[in-house]
């Protein structure tokens, strides 16, 4: 399967209907990101897993494909991950841009 | 045929969403909202289940990746359920391999859609979706109606007794019977012709139709039988309703052979509560025979009302 283009649901934050579901979303987000920084420092992947897939199905719906990608491709590392030390290291990373990509809609730099 | 499941069709379709992501409930519902459609969720296959039992919905869409019971177990419990079984499923999930769609097609599922959302595309499958199934309801509906009379044929009386009897004993409430049947019908077709058979057939059925109540189950039994499921009613009600059905046949001034008034007569069999059920649904229904063979032999245009047990029912008459 091609993957979507990233762009093709970006939403019209003008149509009411999209505005509603951008902050919506926006709303959603602060919480998710404490709860992807928590499961990180506890190691919980599970959680991760699952937060990750929830973002990777939902995100582009609300106009945010970016995270949509990138929650993708955390998901899919931690999916086919093994037990070593550095690729852990490398799930950590991956959380840690996504954090930073969900915080750069959140507090957008002036 | 004033079963109230026969108007489902003219009413907004009801949409369950099963999906654990409060996300996805809240995208559809937001794209969702300009379809004439009306959505209901749940977060897990089990109250999606109950759900689908209590609301009846027209479509299920499902996400396939949720935590306790996933959604190829949900879907597993939804088509094992004979109350579940005949709602389209439309599977709604991230994981995209040619192998998932296999599974839940093999499972039962009539579509599969993949997130994300491509929202003009959902809302087509969504639309084709309850469109088949409207199409599906309506032919097994029509598997279920007498042509000329528009009332429940046959086959539709033999399951809805059963069922209708079951309920009775089960909860130990009154149920009764009727079987009706036009006197002298032959002699219509002879002298009038069959065209004019017919228009009596079909207005008699309209007036058992006018006269029954909403709970009651008229059929076509055959030819110029009639036959009728009245749940929740005792003899003595049953007799004066299929009284009242005489009466209006009686009434009636038919365009064809206004000078020929059709009559009819009645067997009724009935129990006061479910205890009284004392006998099988077919002994019931050759009581009821035999209660309208009587009322032939009695003279014709009346009704015999009998309980189970055989007592004669007497209406006291008022005043």
């Amino acid at each position: 399967m091609t993957a979507p283009d990233p762009n093709a649901y970006s939403l019209d934050i003008n149509d009411p209907e999209d505005a509603e579901l951008i902050e919506y979303f926006l709303g959603e987000l602060p919480g998710r990101v404490d709860a992807m920084n928590a499961a990180a420092t506890n190691d919980d992947l599970d959680q991760l897993k699952t937060i990750a897939h929830q973002l990777k199905g939902s995100a582009p719906s609300f106009g945010f494909p970016a995270i949509g990608s990138a929650a993708a491709e955390l998901e899919g590392n931690i999916r086919s991950l093994n037990d070593s030390v550095s690729d852990f290291e490398a799930i950590r990373g991956e959380v840690d841009s996504l954090v930073s990509l969900c915080q750069s809609y959140l507090f957008p730099k002036q | 045929m004033s079963d109230q499941s026969i108007n489902q069709l003219d009413t907004t379709p009801v949409v369950l969403l099963i999906d654990d992501s409060q996300f996805v409930h809240r995208i559809l519902d937001a794209r969702l909202r300009s379809e004439s459609i009306s959505l209901i969720g749940e977060h897990d296959g089990k109250a999606g289940h109950e759900r689908a039992l209590k609301d009846e919905p027209s479509l299920i869409l499902l996400d396939l990746d949720m935590p306790v019971m996933d959604g190829y177990e949900t879907l597993r419990v939804l088509k094992d359920d004979p109350k579940t079984r005949d709602i389209p499923v439309i599977v709604l999930s991230g994981m995209d391999s040619s192998q998932d769609k296999v599974a839940v097609f093999d499972l039962g599922a009539v579509d599969f859609i993949t997130k994300p959302f491509e929202i003009t595309e959902l809302r087509a499958r969504v639309r084709s979706s309850l469109k088949l199934s409207a199409l599906l309801k309506m032919l097994a509906q029509k598997a279920q109606i007498d042509g000329l009379s528009g009332l429940f044929n046959r086959v539709y009386f033999d399951d809805r007794l059963q069922e209708e009897y079951d309920r009775a004993v089960r909860h130990g409430h009154p149920l009764s019977i009727s079987m009706i049947d036009l006197d002298h019908f032959k002699s219509v077709n002879d002298t009038y012709g069959h065209p004019a058979g017919d228009t009596v057939i079909s207005g008699v059925a309209q007036i058992i139709q006018q006269q029954c109540r909403s709970i009651d189950i008229a059929c076509r039994y055959g030819g110029e039988e009639f036959v009728m499921i009245m749940p929740e009613t005792t003899p003595e009600q049953a007799k004066i309703l299929c009284d009242r059905i005489r009466q209006s046949c009686e009434a009636v001034s038919w365009s064809q052979h206004p000078s020929r008034a059709v009559t009819l007569s009645c067997g009724v069999v009935g129990a006061d509560n479910g205890e009284g059920l004392t006998c099988t649904p077919a002994a019931m229904l050759e009581m009821a025979d035999r209660n309208l063979y009587e009322a032939k032999q009695s003279g014709r245009n009346r009704v015999k009302a009998t309980d189970i047990g055989g007592t004669l029912i007497q209406i006291a008459k008022a005043g």
